[in-house]
């Protein structure tokens, strides 16, 4: 048996703790879960910002194409800097809803301001957001217009009940859109996204829950009512569409570009752009798919520790305004919350403005209606295993 | 006396101190990070726990073979077509360069004044159907029109190949500046003609420069995902687009993880392999 040297004690020593505390530092690496986290949800009333003066500056963050031009004169974010003295920083940078949050999830996990006070995103990722603890409950003695002036349907929705977080912004539907000069005729069904004679000119959105849903409904399955083994179906259909060399690109909001240079020819499309498209190229068309759209609402949220919250829910229940509702649905041509803002239209001067009044798909009419669906509701593990199925159609 | 010597001892380590510090914040911890955190298990809502699960580096294997595999080959393929493009055009600038050699490798690194998203974006605007290229060559019908470059492999090699061009072409001619004259005069003397000279004087001696600037080239362009996304279409998927996709979309941090792993390994081996090729012996001459 050799002499254990002091040294050596202390080397093996110091070895063993070390691998011991390696072993506890790996494990204290990584994520603690949001729900783990524990604080409830703060009441509306403990923000208290009543009493609280707006400061005067308001960062907002929106997808393109969703509100008027605002560089111009009179525009209602014009209109809105002019009332109440506050400068806002009008910030186009929401693409789709799932890279938007993948910018602003690290900060909110570690509770940190994101830089934003106003963000608007999808319905879903609204619930997501309430749930993992990342939005600031609103106050609603703030947005007397808000409850003066929206639809009812726009009240006490089922991904946030009571409002407690977000009011919508606007509404639309997910169908077709389409240049009849480039397809040589009508389309009218989910199916004509399939056509082998568009090879190479259709385009699809990589945003989840749209693509997925919408070809669910193609296959004539309601959102609702879908099985694992539907969405299994649902992305083998996908797979096959994409390997036939039908698809050219999986889409952003990018594919109103590629819609306008002719990129491709028909494609998935949101209803407002179709609409704000036209003003440059006159032959684009939208079109609800027979087998049925998607409904779905963007709402104006606050993410946790914005720090102008008073700000924000002036700017939410200033667009609440018939007025300026209507000002901004004339434009945006998404399906707008506010009825009161329909008359307003529907007596303007040019008859664009007019027609646009009278749209189903500004003002859904019943009919309309029962054609769209919403989302389907996922929890966790079913989003991750829609994303996990959605991941093999996109990443080819 | 003997604390005199003993703070000598330290001294080195003083000296050290500031990179290792560095390093560790900044390198070892967020690799420790990540290695922790492929090994992990959860969600976003239930919170991770280490429970070593090697599993999920199999599981990432098989998913995404053909990725890992398609950026391993557009890496090579990208490294072989800058170093074509780039041998010529640095050997003429440091031998034929005179005086204006600055001037040129001014040119050469002008388009990194722009950011590498506007740069690939641009790119978009060339290549695009009927863009200021194709559009005049189809007009004048000389392509078919539905000729397509936008949207394919050639478009993301071609802008990975352009992204990638300063990075193989500055320390080539780094190597072939410090080439001595007087070595193929010396060759000269022994009777070699041009062709001779070039392979068995110039060539090895730039090999160091090669070897750099294809470990520039390669490594970043494997894992680059913003041509991918910008220029490519729907089967062009490199493995950075999935690691992106992996940890901001799904929020599926240990897939994410893993696969950086994986792919850290994977260039380490192809490097490796690469040193022992060339040999880097010379590369301390």
């Amino acid at each position: 048996m050799g002499e254990l040297s002091r040294r050596e004690l202390l080397r093996r020593m110091g070895i063993g703790a070390g691998a011991i505390s390696v072993q506890a530092l790996l494990a204290a690496c990584g994520v603690t879960g949001t729900s783990e986290n524990g604080d409830a949800a703060p009441s509306p009333t403990d923000l208290n910002l009543e009493s609280q003066d707006p400061a005067g500056v308001l960062n907002f963050a929106n997808w393109p194409l969703y509100i008027d031009p605002p560089k111009k004169a009179n525009s209602s974010l014009e209109k809105f800097m002019q009332a109440t003295d506050i400068e806002v920083d009008y910030k186009t940078v929401i693409d789709d809803n799932e890279t938007f949050f993948g910018t602003i999830r690290e900060p909110l996990s570690s509770g940190q301001a994101t830089g934003w006070d106003i963000i608007v995103v999808t319905d879903w990722l609204v619930a997501k957001m309430a749930n993992l603890g990342y939005l600031e409950s609103l106050d609603h003695d703030l947005l007397g217009q808000y409850d003066q002036n929206a639809a009812e349907i726009y009240k006490n929705t089922t991904y946030d009940p009571g409002n407690q977080y977000s009011v919508p912004w606007q509404s639309g539907i997910t169908g077709i859109g389409y240049n009849p000069e480039l397809t040589g005729r009508e389309i009218t069904s989910f199916e004509d996204l399939f056509d082998p004679a568009f090879e190479g000119k259709v385009g699809m959105f990589k945003e989840m829950r749209d693509t997925v849903n919408l070809t669910l409904l193609g296959m004539g399955i309601k959102p609702a009512d879908a099985t694992m083994e539907d969405v299994e179906a649902a992305t083998n259909r996908l797979i096959e569409q994409r390997d036939s060399g039908i698809v050219r690109q999986y889409y952003g909001n990018a594919y109103a570009d590629a819609l306008v240079r002719e990129d491709i020819w028909l494609t998935m499309a949101w209803s407002g752009d179709v609409f704000q498209l036209q003003f440059d190229k006159p032959e684009l068309q939208f079109v609800v798919p027979d087998e049925g759209g998607i409904l779905w609402v963007d709402n104006m949220c606050i993410p946790k520790g914005a720090e102008h919250p008073v700000d924000a829910h002036m700017m939410m229940d200033f667009v609440y305004d018939p007025e300026i509702a209507a000002q901004i649905a004339g434009w945006v041509n998404y399906i707008c919350p506010v009825p009161a803002a329909q008359p307003i239209l529907a007596s303007a001067k040019d008859k664009y403005t007019r027609t646009v009044a009278n749209s189903p798909l500004v003002f859904p009419t019943p009919e309309m209606e029962s054609r769209l669906h919403s989302y389907k509701n996922l929890d966790e593990d079913e989003e991750a295993e829609w994303n996990d199925l959605f991941g093999t159609v996109i990443q080819g | 006396m003997a604390t005199a010597a003993r703070r000598k001892r330290f001294i080195p380590y003083l000296l050290a101190l500031p990179a290792v510090a560095w390093l560790a914040t900044f390198f070892v911890s967020p690799m420790g990070n990540m290695f922790s955190l492929s090994l992990q298990e959860g969600s976003l809502e239930r919170g991770y726990a280490l429970t070593w699960h090697w599993q999920t580096y199999t599981d990432v294997l098989s998913k995404y073979d053909t990725q890992l595999i398609r950026s391993l080959g557009y890496g090579l393929i990208v490294t072989i077509a800058t170093l074509a493009i780039s041998y010529p055009m640095a050997y003429w600038i440091a031998t034929r360069g005179g005086k204006n050699k600055n001037v040129f490798l001014l040119l050469i690194l002008l388009p990194f004044f722009t950011p590498f998203i506007i740069r690939t974006l641009s790119w978009k605007f060339i290549l695009a159907d009927t863009g200021i290229l194709f559009g005049t060559l189809k007009s004048w019908g000389l392509m078919p029109d539905g000729f397509q470059v936008l949207a394919t492999s050639t478009a993301v090699i071609c802008g990975l190949i352009y992204n990638f061009l300063p990075f193989m072409a500055l320390p080539l001619y780094v190597a072939l500046e410090r080439l001595d004259p007087a070595l193929l005069d010396a060759a000269g003397d022994l009777y070699s003609n041009r062709t001779q000279r070039f392979l068995r004087v110039t060539l090895p001696l730039s090999l160091p420069g090669v070897f750099a600037g294809s470990l520039l080239t390669f490594i970043p362009a494997v894992g680059d995902y913003i041509n991918a996304d910008i220029l490519g279409g729907v089967n062009n998927t490199m493995i950075g687009n999935v690691i992106q996709r992996e940890l901001l979309t799904t929020n599926d941090f240990p897939e994410g993880s893993a696969l950086s792993f994986l792919l850290i390994a994977g260039i380490l081996i192809g490097v490796f392999f690469y040193a022992r090729a060339i040999g880097t012996e010379e590369l301390s001459g």
